[in-house]
């Protein structure tokens, strides 16, 4: 009964900021375009050059590489560009502090909002995406891997957005993330799978890319997507998630106590 | 003139007083744009040549994107705030300077990020663009022509404001003439590639531009100039027409 009563508040912060973001509609109808727009670009980028090279590149097919891209930018779109920046300001703002008053936990009510707010427009990408994806490359080239990147795509997203507010939280200490989110993004373009499939890479530097946290947020579903049948990359992306789970919430409880001792 | 090049010498020693901060992103913008190019050399060292592209006109390609982005988006960093001044009716303490209205909210704010874009831009063509005299000098044309493009081009969506009021569109239109300009035209066929030389001017703002940088042909060269002044001039005939329309937000802001 406590348990349910502990759990509400977060659902309700979820329900609340789905509901807000599906009163307006015009946000998702331009963040379902910006979705296509990049979406169209990079897979008509690996088309052409699949066709230029025999109509393959490190084992992906031309529609292989768009359903790669379609899912990739899915995980990476549906969350906002500078979400570090805007925890990073929260924090250096005080607007942190002001969420300490309240009997409830700063980072998990935090993530709730956000989850409310990227469920929506993810239902939008992978609509979008999916029939982009059927439409210019064709019907997907693994049903079961593409079962199997559904659950993987929600993992990435979720990945992504606990990692990134644990990057946020070097905002406790040094007051300004302002840029920061570059550099976060830029490295799940590229080690993360993003941009292109990691097995594009130089062979070392794709080994290191797949020992990072960025392939679960990027790579992983869109390898699932691409008709590669691999669950392991699900038990991956769970390690990563507990992972981000513990690095998050272990700053957020030190950036707390530094605020508690300090004041804002 | 001296008024805006005061104004405009006033924000650069607003963005410098922090030179700290002023570095951090500077540097943090250039790590960006050498990404961007690592991704390139990625790409093109396993897929070769793309529809007559290799990484050589790549490279004139983004240095004269991030050139000319730099100028625009640095200098005159206003450019992306004109629909929400329009709407929020923050245009009032403008209107009251006696300078000219558009040229004063684009020289007032300076961004510092994109000055990293700049200075990338600048070093890339020196470095790896094979700089000769006669590509320095096409090179300049295609800044030159590139900026006017993407200064027309956003000035006019972002007018739209005055006339739709809330205009989500302006930010989509900034990212699809960005978005658009990072790659090679060629890549895209039929009616993108229209698209691409008309709605969205992407094609002028970039490829044409380092294409010209290759292989100078002088037809060419005319087109992308009259293009440049053409969108120019449309962006300043519809904030002028917007203007008009323009309600004042009861409050005092410094733009």
């Amino acid at each position: 009964m406590s348990e349910e009563r502990g759990v509400r508040p977060y659902r309700r912060a979820i329900a609340t900021e789905a509901a807000r973001e599906l009163a307006s509609p015009s946000g998702l109808a331009v963040a379902g375009v910006f979705y296509l727009m990049v979406t169209a670009v990079l897979s008509g980028l690996w088309a052409t050059a699949a066709s230029a090279n025999g109509g393959e590149i490190v084992g992906y097919s031309a529609t292989a590489l768009v359903w790669y891209i379609a899912t990739a930018e899915a995980a990476t779109v549906s969350l906002p560009l500078r979400l570090i920046e805007e925890v990073g300001d929260d924090i250096a703002s005080g607007r942190v502090t002001s969420e300490l008053l309240r009997p409830i936990s700063v980072l998990p009510m935090r993530i709730a909002v956000r989850i409310g707010a990227f469920l929506p427009r993810l239902a939008v990408c992978v609509v979008g995406g999916v029939g982009f994806a059927w439409l210019i490359g064709g019907s997907p080239p693994d049903a079961l891997a593409l079962a199997l990147a559904a659950p993987s795509l929600l993992l990435a997203v979720g990945i992504s957005l606990v990692a990134q507010h644990a990057f946020a939280g070097m905002a406790f200490w040094i007051a300004d993330a302002k840029g920061a989110w570059f550099l976060w993004s830029k490295l799940v373009f590229v080690l993360g799978g993003m941009l292109l499939p990691l097995e594009v890479l130089p062979d070392t530097m794709a080994t290191v890319a797949k020992a990072l946290p960025f392939m679960a947020m990027a790579y992983a579903p869109a390898r699932l997507a691409s008709g590669h049948v691999e669950p392991w990359l699900l038990l991956v992306q769970v390690f990563w998630l507990v992972v981000a789970c513990w690095v998050s919430s272990s700053v957020f409880r030190a950036g707390e106590r530094r605020l508690v001792q300090e004041g804002a | 003139m001296r008024a805006l090049g005061r104004t405009w010498a006033g924000a650069w020693a607003e963005v410098w007083a922090n030179r700290r901060g002023f570095w951090f992103q500077v540097s943090v913008m250039i790590v960006n744009d050498v990404i961007w190019i690592v991704f390139w050399y990625l790409f093109f060292d396993r897929v070769g040549e793309v529809r007559g592209w290799d990484i050589d006109d790549l490279i004139i390609l983004f240095a004269i994107l991030t050139t000319s982005a730099g100028v625009v988006l640095g200098g005159m960093a206003n450019v992306r705030r004109l629909s929400a001044l329009a709407i929020d009716g923050g245009l009032d303490a403008v209107l009251t300077l006696p300078t000219a209205t558009l040229p004063h909210l684009l020289v007032r704010r300076v961004e510092t990020p994109s000055i990293g874009d700049l200075l990338f831009g600048i070093v890339l063509f020196v470095v790896l663009g094979d700089p000769t005299p006669t590509r320095v000098l096409v090179f300049l044309f295609g800044v030159v022509c590139a900026v006017m493009i993407l200064l027309g081009f956003l000035v006019a969506i972002g007018s739209l404001g005055f006339f739709v009021g809330r205009n989500e569109g302006s930010d989509l239109g900034f990212h699809a003439l960005l978005l658009f300009s990072s790659y090679p035209v060629d890549v895209f066929g039929g009616a993108v590639k229209v698209f691409l030389y008309t709605v969205v001017p992407a094609g002028f703002v970039t490829s044409v531009p380092a294409q010209l940088v290759a292989d100078p042909d002088p037809a060419m060269t005319a087109a992308v100039a009259a293009v440049a002044a053409g969108v120019l001039a449309f962006g300043w005939f519809t904030f002028r027409t917007g203007l008009r329309r323009y309600t004042s937000g009861a409050g005092w802001t410094a733009a």
